[in-house]
């Protein structure tokens, strides 16, 4: 008897269809898995046998061959112990053999026969939707994942007896209910008002966020770079749904996802001792890395030069496309990777130097070997530059309350909402992606605008880098004020942002 | 210019080359000798050197080597092509000062001009990790001080050293400005970044040591290169120092050397003002706040008072800046502090600071900090 049933595998964060055919055969007793399976794949017979033994049903004593189709493409993990299971108990005629058919099943196999979480629903049930499956079978806790799609009917499993009951139409499994997608309203741990003065560091942190510049902090140990860092993520404006499936895709191809939908922008704060799989993906299964997991998010990298020099080297790329393509020798896979990347560092190795009332040990060798690991074309990247200081006690217990995370996500939705009208004829989103032809066309300037940015290229010896992102800079601040020509006011803001171009780097 | 050296001058020149900096060494061989023009002539007819016991067996090995005329042509020749020349124990123009110290290097390699006499050669050094302050005091004091017709040593390394030396060549009416002695050899450029000062240096001045070419610096040769900035200096400025710094150094060998020695104060709070500050309370160093109060030492006495470090014009300024002017007058603070007291907004801030700042009113420092 042949039972065929649909599941689904994942390259990279796409799902691909996959048949699953059980053919019982008389013969001796064995079960053969074919179609290019992983090791885990490989297992799932014995996981199965159990399953279908422990939920009360007889194993057949035949021949077992398992087909995954397409057979050219390796198939990867555990979602198929579900459908083999059913495959074999549709082909024993414990339910009908059809009833089965408009379904996409996946599910992991406890030795009970409970049904475990898989990795990668979203992307699956993204594409089988897309293909025109209206029905899918999933574990009970991947079911919120696919929630939301209309006219997509989920049936959320426990156990394998369950899917049994449903398929003999004696126990049907009440669908999940549909969620509606509403503009959530995301409850962020770090809030604006909870930073406590560090004025010029949040109103940097807001320009940046509305232009989508990249941002690096520089400072001593103790100076809130972290704390600000962490609130970030809730100065950005709201998901929709179409980010939020997205994230969600990635997180829940790599395993990461905490139940259900990421309603959240991401704050990713890879260790600096991270390896370059680790950060922009790869590994054997070629899966996402940290800056992909922080796609429409913040990726936070505190001690920015103590990261491998080859590690920064390989974020250049992706921070210019908004994708990265890692090729392995099983998978050649492309991932978003569009994060806002807040750098933090000290000003030197021991983090002393300038301050007023702690002695910098370092050398001066030292403090531009540390400063040079990042080069130039990465700090080109990095459009806003500002230097945090020590909080002394009277700010932390001074009573002005800050302003709120939400009032100033408006002002930069506001900005983002210009942007993206401008440019919308330019395939780009943002300030921070303009190139020369681009600025030339978008950032005029009030005569006295331009003039006082020639003084200020002359006086504060601004390298041709700095002129730019100053530029850049100075058209989001004029966005936020919702102004279309760059005037004075938003150069002298912006000039302040180059900061460390020259103190730090000067000697380039 | 094809340099001639005397056989006095090539005695030196050789015994440098084979000696190296060892100073006391050398001169009793040359005593044992009768002179460096009989080293040379003993050497050149291959006879055998009277040795001072104290030479190793390695030194020896090295000064019983045949001497080999050809090599010494060869090393006279690389330092012309690198337009270095060399000045001897006995060449006229070995600096007058330097003779009184009690090790004087046997011969000095020379970029530039090198005189007997230098008019008023003072000193001005530093902590290679200054501040701000130490910065813009010791590029104040090199530029007035060439401008009133003194030539500041230094020794060209990071910080105060090539703050000063970078003032005194701001000076255009001073016909030799700065000299810098270096630790290493005189082609070995240390650190590398600062190839532009040593070439504007050796192009009004000079830049000396006495290290044979090609010797990298090492641990042991700064501070034996600070003898040599003290013995040349007749006053020795020391702009900033912590309180462990290398520039105790060179105010020892002051000292030692019958020099005079000058500190700038800075504030009591300040860990890299603590060695000048000592010094300045102990009594080692004079408290100099102007150059004037160098420039007395030696009998020159200024008509009007030096200027002002800072002269701010602040006739152009709007309501917003002139309070944060003022604010920043009490001391420096970062944006932050600005925004506290003040009760502007950063934005708002930001805009008067960038406006401040490039006219020359305030200045920007490392840590966020502003400052008038």
């Amino acid at each position: 008897m042949l039972a065929k049933l649909n599941s689904y595998g994942l390259i990279g964060i796409n799902g691909i269809p996959v048949n699953v055919e059980v053919d019982l055969s008389f013969g001796m007793q064995k079960v053969d898995t074919v179609g290019l399976p992983d090791n885990a794949v490989k297992e799932s017979k014995e996981r199965v046998r159990s399953a279908i033994c422990n939920s009360g049903y007889s194993y057949p004593e035949m021949r077992v061959l398992v087909n995954l189709a397409p057979a050219d493409i390796k198939k990867e993990g555990t979602v198929y112990d579900l459908p083999i299971a059913l495959g074999i108990l549709a082909a024993r005629g414990i339910f009908p053999l059809h009833a089965a058919d408009d379904y996409i099943i996946v599910g992991e196999l406890a030795l009970d026969g409970r049904v475990r979480s898989v990795t990668g629903v979203l992307p699956m049930v993204i594409d089988a939707y897309e293909r025109g499956f209206r029905h899918v079978m999933l574990p009970y806790e991947n079911a919120e994942e696919a929630s939301f799609f209309s006219e997509l009917t989920v049936i959320p499993v426990r156990n394998l007896n369950e899917a049994v009951g449903h398929f003999r139409g004696t126990n049907p499994i009440e669908p999940f209910p549909q969620l509606e997608w509403h503009e959530h309203k995301s409850h962020y741990v770090n809030d604006f008002s909870e930073i406590k003065g560090q004025q010029h560091a949040k109103r940097a942190a807001e320009i940046a966020v509305a232009g989508n510049h990249n941002l690096l902090m520089i400072g001593s140990p103790g100076s809130g770079k972290t704390m600000l860092a962490r609130s970030i993520p809730s100065i950005l404006p709201e998901l929709t749904m179409q980010e939020s499936l997205e994230i969600t895709r990635i997180h829940s191809v790599a395993g990461e996802l905490k139940g259900g939908i990421v309603t959240e922008r991401p704050f990713r704060a890879p260790h600096h001792s991270a390896s370059i799989p680790a950060l922009v993906g790869g590994g054997s299964k070629a899966l996402p890395g940290e800056i992909s997991l922080a796609h429409y998010g913040v990726l936070f990298m505190d001690e920015f030069p103590q990261f491998p020099t080859n590690v920064l080297e390989a974020l250049r790329q992706p921070l210019e496309d908004g994708v990265v393509t890692i090729t392995r020798a099983a998978a050649k896979t492309t991932y978003p990777a569009d994060f806002m990347l807040v750098a933090a560092m000290n000003p030197c190795p021991c983090g002393n130097f300038g301050s007023k009332t702690k002695e910098c040990r370092c050398t001066p060798a030292q403090i531009e070997r540390y400063r040079n690991r990042i080069s130039s074309p990465l700090l080109d990247r990095l459009d806003i530059h500002i230097e945090m200081t020590e909080v002394n006690f009277s700010d932390l217990t001074s009573k002005a309350a800050g302003e709120s995370s939400a009032s100033v996500r408006e002002r930069v939705t506001r900005a983002r909402k210009l942007q993206k009208a401008r440019y919308e004829a330019d395939g780009i989103l943002f300030n921070s992606q303009l190139n020369t032809p681009l600025m030339r066309k978008y950032c005029r300037m009030e005569p006295d605008a331009e003039e006082l940015l020639h003084t200020a290229y002359e006086r504060l010896k601004l390298s041709a880098r700095a002129y730019t992102r100053v530029i850049k800079v100075a058209r989001t601040i004029a966005d936020i004020a919702g102004e279309e020509t760059i005037s004075k006011s938003h150069v002298l803001e912006a000039v302040q942002y180059r900061g460390l171009d020259e103190k730090y780097w000067g000697s380039r | 210019m094809a340099m001639e050296y005397s056989e006095k001058e090539l005695g030196w020149l050789w015994l440098n080359t084979v000696l190296g900096t060892s100073v006391k060494l050398t001169e009793r061989l040359v005593v044992l000798n009768g002179g460096a023009s009989a080293v040379y002539e003993k050497a050149r007819k291959g006879e055998p050197l009277s040795l001072p016991e104290a030479v190793t067996p390695r030194q020896k090995a090295a000064l019983m080597k045949r001497f080999r005329e050809g090599e010494l042509a060869s090393f006279k020749d690389s330092l012309e092509r690198g337009g270095f020349h060399a000045v001897t124990r006995d060449s006229e123009d070995y600096p007058r000062l330097l003779r009184e110290i009690y090790d004087p290097p046997t011969v000095l390699y020379v970029k530039g001009r090198l005189h007997a006499d230098t008019a008023l050669p003072i000193a001005v050094i530093g902590s290679r990790k200054c501040s701000d302050y130490g910065r813009e005091a010791a590029m104040h004091f090199g530029f007035e001080l060439a401008e009133h017709g003194a030539c500041v040593i230094s020794g060209m390394a990071l910080g105060c050293d090539a703050s000063a030396a970078i003032g005194a060549l701001r000076s255009r009416s001073s016909e030799y400005p700065t000299l810098a002695v270096l630790g290493s050899g005189i082609d070995v450029i240390y650190p590398q970044s600062n190839k532009r000062l040593y070439d504007m240096i050796a192009e009004r001045g000079a830049v000396i040591t006495e290290m044979r070419p090609g010797l990298r610096p090492t641990r042991e040769s700064f501070p034996q290169r600070n003898r040599i900035i003290s013995g040349l200096s007749k006053g020795i400025l020391v702009v900033e120092a912590a309180a462990k710094s290398g520039t105790r150094i060179t105010v020892d060998f002051a000292h030692e050397q019958g020099r005079d020695v000058f500190a700038v104060p800075g504030r009591i709070t300040d860990p890299l003002s603590a060695g000048t500050n000592l010094m300045i309370k102990s009594g080692e160093a004079k408290a100099v706040f102007g150059v004037d109060d160098v420039l007395y030492e030696y009998g020159i006495f200024l008509a009007e008072p030096p200027s002002p470090i800072h002269n701010a014009d602040i006739s152009g300024l709007d309501a917003n800046e002139r309070k944060l002017f003022e604010l920043l007058k009490t001391g420096e603070k970062t944006v932050d502090a600005l925004c506290e007291i003040s009760g502007l907004d950063a934005a708002e801030i930001n805009i008067c600071l960038t406006e401040m700042e490039l006219s020359g009113i305030i200045r920007q420092l490392p840590n966020g900090l502003y400052s008038v």
